[in-house]
Formats: C-alpha cells, structure tokens, sequence
C-alpha cells in the first residue's frame, strides 16, 4: 500500500520535472529572443559578397572535412575505445560509427535545413532545404562566399556528427544500444540543430554577437553539459569506485588524441572557410593552445601527483584543443598560450574533483570538453581582437567589456537548453526503450552483450 | 590532512603561475595587436601596378601547405610515436609514447617563443637568427616574401615548426627503453636551441652560410636527418646500453603497431616533401612522385637483400626500408626527377640494411636504429642530391654531378661533413653537461620494471 503510494508520489514529481522542463525549454527557445528583441533586429551586414569559387579555398575546406571526419572515425573512436576495459572496446568503438552514420543522414534529409536553413524568428532553421533543396554547387552568401554550398555543408555534417559522439564517454560502458541510436538522433535534432542555428545559422545569439568561431558552445558547451545529464541520470557502472577500472588499451587512446589533434586543424583552421590568415592564424592558435595546455596538465600533475602520466598529457591537449575552438579565429598566437595554459590547470583540477562529486562521468567529457569549452567561450570574450580578425570583435582587454557579457549569455543559453533538453530526451528514451543494459550484460561486457563478437581472441 | 594541505599549497601556488601569465600576457597582447598593420585600402593606379608586385596569398598554395602542416604533425604524433612505441617491449610502450608527444608539445612552445626567431630571423654573421622575432613579434599573417611569398607567413612558421618538433623526435629511438624522463625534458630543450635552430638558419634561413655555399637540402636531408642521425650516434655512446642488451631477447612488443607507424610516417611525408615546396604546383608536384617512388624502391630493395640474406623477408624490414627511402630523397625530393628517385630509393634500402646489419658489430646500441637508417640514409640523400638533381626538374636548384656539375657533389659533402660534426660534437657536450645535472639513464632497477611504471605510474595495457 504504502509502496504504491511512493510510486504514485514518484510519478507525479516525475511529471512535475517534465512540466517544469518543458516550460524552461520553451522559455529558452521562444523567451531570449523576445527578452532581447536588438539581438534579433540587427541587419546583416549591408554589403553583398562577391559569389565566386575559388579553387583554393575549397580544396582547403573539403580537406577540413576529412580531416574533421578522421576526428570521430578513427580519431574519437579509438580515443575512447582505449579508456574502457577490454570487454566494452567494440560496443564504444561503434558509438562513435553509428553516430557518425545516423547523424550524417539525418542532417542531409533535415538537420542541415534547421540548423541553417532560412531563420524563423531567430531560433531554428526553416524547412525549405529539406533533403538538400537548394543546396547546390552555388556558393551562399554568408556560408563561404567562395566555396560550394554543399561543401559547407558537408564541413558543418563533421560537426554535427561528432557533438553526440562526444557525449557518449558519459554513459561509457553501460548504454543499451537501441537507446544509444534513439538518444543520437532525437539529441542531434533537437538540441544540436537549435543551437547551430542560434550562432552560426543567423539565430539569436549570432546577431546578438556572440563569437564561437569554430564550436565552442555549439560543440563542447551542449556536449559537455548534456554528459552531465547523461551520467546523472543513467547513473553510476557497476562497481564504480569500488572495482579498478583501468584502461584497457592507453596506446589507443594516444593514437586516438593524435588523430583528434591532426583532424582539429581541419575543425578549427577550415572554420574560415578559405585558405587564408585567419586560416593560418587559427591553425597555429589552436596548436599553441594544445601544447601548452599538455605541458600545463603534465606539469601540474607531476607536482601534484607525483608523476606525470602519458593519460594526463593525452587529455590535456585534448582540453586545450576544445578551449581554443571558439576563439581560434579571434585570438593571437601569445592569447591562444594563455588560453591552454588555463585549459590545462582548470580542466586538470575538474577531473579530479569528479571524484568528489559522485557522477559517474566515465571518460571525462564535462571535465573536458563541459569546463573546456565554458572557459573557451568566455576567453574569447576577453582575448577576441579584431586586429587578428576584423570580421569578429574586440574583448575585454582590447577595450570592450560588453563582448564578455554577450559570450556569457552564450554559454548559460547553451548550457541551460542543453541541460533541459537532453534530461527531457533521456526521459523519453527510458520509457521508450530503456537506458541501461541490464547488470548482467554490463558485467559480460557490451561487445558481447550488444554486438555479439570479440574485440581480441 | 597534509595531503589536503599540500593539494591547497598547489592550487595556491598554480593559480599564482597563472596569474603571472594572464599578466605577462596582456602585456604581450597589447604588442601582438599593435603588430598588425591596419590595412590600408588600395587604389590600383598604373604607376602602383607598375611597381614591384606586393606579396599577395594565393589560396590553393596556402590550402596545400596548411594541409602540409596538419600531415607532418601526424609524423609525430601519432605517426613516430607507433613507429617506435611497436618497436619497444610492451613495459616501455607508454614512456616510448610519451616522447614523442611531449616533444610535440615542448618545442611547439620553444618555435613561438625565441626557436624561429633564432632559426629564420635576421641573419646575424651568416650563423643564426636575431631576436628580432620573439614570440612571433612580427611574424603576422601577411606573406615573407624571403620564404614563402604566396602564403601567411605564420603559415610558413607554423610548417617549419612540424619540421623543428620531428627532429629530436627522431632521436628518441637511440635512447629507447632506459632514458630518464626529466634527463629527456632537458636534453630536448637544449637540442632544440642549441642544435637545430643553428643548422636550420645555416641551410635554409636567408643568408645562412651552408646555403650561401650552394648547398641544396630540399626538406631537411641535413637539417632534420643528418643532424638526428648523428646525434642519435652520440645519445647511443654515451647513454648505457639496455640492461641485457645483446643477451636477452628484445623483440618488438606489437608489430602492427608499429606498421600502422610506418604508414602514418608515409603519408605524412607527402606533406614533408612536397609542402617544401611551399606552394601548390609543378613542384609539388614533382616532389610528391619521387617521394613515393622512392619509398617504394626502398622497402623492395630492403627486402629483397634480406631474403638473400636470411633467408626471409620480413615485415619490420619492409617498413624499415620504406622509412629508410622516404629520408634519402628528403634533401633531394625537389631537384630530381622519377628515375632517378628510384636509383636514390634503391640505394638507401640496400645502404641502410647494411648499416643496422653492422651496428651490431660496432657494440653501441641504437635500440631502434636511428643512426643506421636517419643518418646513413640521410647522408646518402644529401650526396645523392649532388650526383642526380637537375635544373630541368627545378630551376631554382643547381645541377649534380650527373648533369655535368661535379663541383655540386662536393658542395654536398661539405655540408654533410658540417652537420654530421657539428651535430655529435655538440649534441655530446649537451650529454655530458645534463649527466652532470639530473643524470641521463634511469636507475637499472626502474629501467627492470620499465618507464611506463618508473616514468609515469601507468600501464599501457589492463
């Protein structure tokens, strides 16, 4: 009796959350631009670009497409394939496969057309380019006035197909995988398309200003903050804290950071769109910034620790690869060292205190890429100079504090929408299919509870 | 409690650090943004199009040397780091690893900060760069017309840093399995400083003197392998053999690996070779193809002399001869044409077969053979460069010996005589004096239980 009156109580708080959630997402979607109605009525800038191709530019963002596919498959996959225990290898290695699969479909038949299709009201994209109408060989005027359209947009499918695979080091180990594919796409659609658009699809935040030059808060912000969610609510592995849970295979995981270092030239140098300073500027940007904030982790772990670890400095460039993403274009090469450097202590001190937190986190997505990417898009408020880059804005040591306020409101819209949203998504993924592989397939391992083969024999 | 505490002192002290350096910075920031020249619109006049033309960025040759850039970084890491780590046994897998990518690390900071400006800035007396260039004060997104004219000039430093960062990583193979972590920190610094950047102002910088003499190294035959290759000899002299060595059995721990190494390094030195070019063209061209062809020729040639040998053909030897290929026609992949490129990768294969063949006899222990295939190899390209270039490949080059220019050959053996010189004796100094300091091998009780556990508290495999 009094059981089921818990349950009762418990389904009725349940319902409550949703409501509340529902409320908070809608609130963000169809609230801001209204609560900032300047945002949405700045013109776009008056002159028209010349539409013409230029070889150049195009072989450099096609090449930047590969390079940013090389990121999830191999580079993400074996990153991560490394970290877990020998029994899961193949499970997480097809995560970041079928994502890229599944995300790369959905986002030629719609996602593309609502991320950057033509703005409705400053918060999505419309439906006029469904399956890709449209987009043609033309260049478009605001997405690389010297490249194919359609070579935009298969540079901005590496995006979309990699944001979801790096949430999945949240929920390592122990997701069922029908939820995994129905999780990725309701996610892809209807967190990641929203937020492109908001920045980079001529959405609210973009014409309030915000600076993201290459994913900050639409890549690292929504996938840190939704692998919050994903390890709360899923919850911890089995034996978490109290069993050794050691990477398997850490040769993998190098290899997997080089490949996510050598792609990352592509994600944030193509991010100009063309072969040119600002390309050349982002490039040696972003390698500063993962090499100093390598050396910053290593550094301070070896104080700290005791020894320095090839993990550690493995995820410390990682860390300062995802700060560096959205002020890539904007920052000179001293601000990017800065910038790593920070990434390297702040993302350093993140992942340790996890553990006093009590989510199960497993492969440090919020550590990295959630407080990476926060840090990132707020140093960008500071470091931004449009001397690097006259088409961006200054910051706050170059004279304008107002920018620093803007990429704020950036990083709690993202943070919020994504928090609410994929809470809402797993919810509805539960009821659906359920979350979790039952304990004894978490115990037997995801390669042969899943997909029915060995990694190694 | 004291552990607490001690974690507290850390933060404080960190937090500190950064302070200083967020402060450092914004100085520095002011300077970086006063760098830029505003640009100034243009009114082409006929007297302006008259004029010299300015420096102008092409962008299918500044797409082809950022792409460059990103595949001699893989060389690196993950590329080298593979190669070798394969080649190790599996309790130094990690620590094997880990050089490599803190090289990568290291001298990217050291390039930014003072190393280009001391390897390509203003000549000073023909032997090194001013400092005129720190931090990149200077340095900015419009072309150099001295090095690359078509594309940033940041671009063109960001490349040559891929070339400054694979260097001393290459070197690492000497010392495998028994190098203290700290010794090596050092080591690499100084190396970078003290080694590389002279011998990269001599041979490429704008007035150096190795390239006033007439020397050609198109991609670093001298620079990167010569110089790695002879310091390789010197790390391997001076550096204890491995406990064991020549008793125990040390085969590699995982062969694919260390495939899937040699691969990278392939295909990254499409961007090594050719990006030299540092334009998108004929050049590029051209380089690409000997490239290829000459690793082919190599590894076939490595092969076939093994099966003769002993019997079999091997796997390692196949790999080990495309790599040997891939360095011999480094210094000579923009002078000369396709067959000649195959005599060069034929050369190279049967050359540096013999010289790991014969390490064993001279006692020193290269572990992973970076002496017989960087430095023979390379001192085979840089001759080669003076027997087979051709200024029907490259104008801008010279002719060798076997274009009736036989003074070339000679001028190929000076340099190859100042680097190899130049680089033991010096990179022997560097040794002696960080013996002297933190010591350079690991205890032999660390080095039993291997660098992973010793070095970095870590296993490579669970």
């Amino acid at each position: 009796m009094t059981d089921l009156k818990r349950e009762d109580k418990q389904a009725s708080r349940c319902r409550r959350m949703l409501e509340i959630a529902c409320a908070v997402l809608l609130a963000t979607m169809v609230g801001v631009p209204v609560l900032f109605p300047g945002s949405v009525a700045m013109a776009q800038s008056a002159a028209t670009p010349v539409l013409k191709i230029d070889t150049g530019d195009t072989a450099w963002v096609l090449t930047s497409s590969a390079l940013v596919l090389a990121m999830t498959m191999p580079g993400l996959a074996l990153f991560y394939g490394g970290l877990v225990r020998s029994k899961n290898i193949l499970g997480t290695v097809m995560q970041s496969l079928i994502i890229l699969c599944l995300v790369s479909l959905i986002w030629i038949l719609f996602g593309y057309s609502l991320a950057f299709g033509p703005d409705k009201g400053g918060v999505i994209g419309g439906l006029e380019w469904i399956g890709l109408a449209g987009v043609g060989s033309e260049p478009h005027p605001a997405y690389g006035p010297t490249i194919p359209h359609q070579v935009f947009m298969v540079f901005q499918l590496m995006f979309a197909a990699i944001t979801p695979a790096l949430i999945t080091g949240a929920f390592a180990e122990r997701m069922r995988f029908s939820a995994i594919l129905l999780f990725a796409a309701l996610w892809s659609v209807a967190i990641y398309t929203p937020v492109a658009h908001w920045i980079w699809g001529g959405g609210w935040l973009g014409k309030m200003g915000a600076l993201d030059f290459a994913g900050g808060a639409v890549v690292h912000i929504s996938s840190g903050t939704a692998a919050l969610v994903c390890a709360v609510v899923i919850g911890q592995r089995k034996g978490y804290g109290a069993e050794y849970m050691a990477p398997h295979n850490l040769p993998f995981t190098l290899l997997g950071t080089g490949l996510l270092w050598f792609g990352w030239f592509g994600f944030n140098a193509g991010s100009a769109l063309g072969a040119n300073g600002i390309a050349g500027g982002a490039f040696l940007g972003t390698h500063a910034a993962a090499a100093t904030a390598a050396l910053a982790w290593m550094w301070l772990e070896w104080i700290h620790r005791g020894k320095p670890t090839v993990l550690g400095v493995a995820s410390g460039a990682v860390a300062g690869l995802a700060t560096v993403t959205p002020g890539a274009g904007y920052v000179g090469p001293v601000s990017a060292i800065i910038i790593g450097a920070f990434a390297g202590v702040l993302c350093y001190f993140a992942v340790v205190w996890k553990g006093r937190l009590g989510y199960d986190d497993s492969l440090d997505v919020v550590g990295i890429h959630g407080v990476g990417g926060v840090l990132g898009v707020l140093a960008t408020g500071l470091f931004a100079s449009k001397a690097i880059n006259s088409g961006g804005a200054d910051g706050l040591f170059f004279g304008n504090a107002g920018q620093l306020g803007t990429q704020a409101i950036m990083v709690v819209a993202v943070a919020l929408f994504s928090l609410v949203g994929t809470w809402l998504i797993l919810k509805v993924v539960d009821r659906l299919v359920g979350l979790r592989v039952s304990s004894e397939d978490e115990t037997t391992g995801l390669d042969l509870s899943q997909h029915d083969e060995r990694a190694y024999s | 409690m004291t552990t607490h505490k001690r974690s507290m002192n850390t933060i404080l002290r960190v937090l500190a650090g950064l302070a200083i350096l967020l402060a450092g910075g914004m100085a520095l920031c002011g300077q970086e943004s006063g760098a830029q020249a505003p640009s100034v619109p243009v009114v082409v006049t006929p007297e302006a199009a008259a004029a010299p033309a300015a420096p102008k960025i092409d962008t299918g040759d500044t797409a082809w040397v950022l792409t460059s850039t990103a595949l001699v970084m893989a060389m690196t890491v993950p590329g080298l780091a593979l190669f070798y780590a394969g080649m190790v046994r599996s309790k130094n897998t990690l620590g094997t690893i880990m050089q490599s990518f803190i090289i990568l690390c290291l001298i990217s900071l050291q390039w930014v900060l003072w190393g280009y400006s001391l390897a390509f800035g203003p000549d000073k007396g023909h032997l090194i760069g001013g400092l005129e260039w720190l931090g990149l004060n200077g340095v900015g997104l419009d072309p150099n017309a001295d090095y690359a004219a078509t594309i940033p000039h940041q671009a063109f430093m960001v490349f040559q840093m891929m070339f400054a960062v694979i260097t001393p990583a290459l070197i690492t193979g000497a010392f495998a399995e028994r190098m203290k972590f700290s010794g090596f920190l050092i080591f690499t610094l100084l190396w970078a400083t003290f080694i590389y950047d002279p011998l990269a102002h001599w041979v490429w910088a704008v007035g150096g003197w190795v390239r006033n003499l007439g020397a050609l190294d198109f991609a670093g035959g001298t620079v990167v392998h010569i110089s790695s290759g002879a310091s390789a000899l010197a790390c391997a002299i001076v550096l204890r053999k491995r406990l064991g060595y020549g008793k125990e059995h040390m085969v590699p721990h995982n062969l694919p690996m260390t495939i899937l190494g040699a691969s990278l390094l392939w295909f990254g030195w499409f961007g090594f070779n050719a990006g030299s070019a540092v334009a998108s063209g004929a050049l590029a061209t051209s380089a690409f193809v000997v490239t290829n062809t000459a690793a082919a020729a190599a590894a076939l040639a490595w092969l076939v002399v093994e099966w003769m040998y002993r019997g079999k053909p091997t796997v390692l030897g196949a790999a080990s001869g495309a790599v040997a290929g891939l360095v011999a026609i480094t210094p000579a992949s923009g002078f000369v044409g396709p067959l000649s490129s195959i005599v060069i990768g034929l050369g190279a294969g049967v050359l540096c077969y013999l010289a790991v063949l014969w390490k064993a006899k001279l006692g020193y222990d290269d572990a992973l053979d970076v002496v017989g295939i960087h430095g023979v190899g390379g001192v085979w390209g840089a001759l080669a460069t003076g027997l087979f270039a051709s200024k029907a490949i490259n104008a801008a080059g010279a002719d060798g010996l076997f274009y009736g220019n036989p003074g070339q050959f000679g001028i190929q053996a000076v340099a190859v005589v100042i680097s190899v010189g130049f680089a033991f004796v010096g990179t022997f100094v560097i040794l002696k004096l960080i013996d002297g300091f933190t010591g350079l091998a690991v205890s032999e009780e660390e080095e039993r239980m291997g660098l992973d556990l010793s070095q970095h508290d870590e296993r490579a495999y669970s």
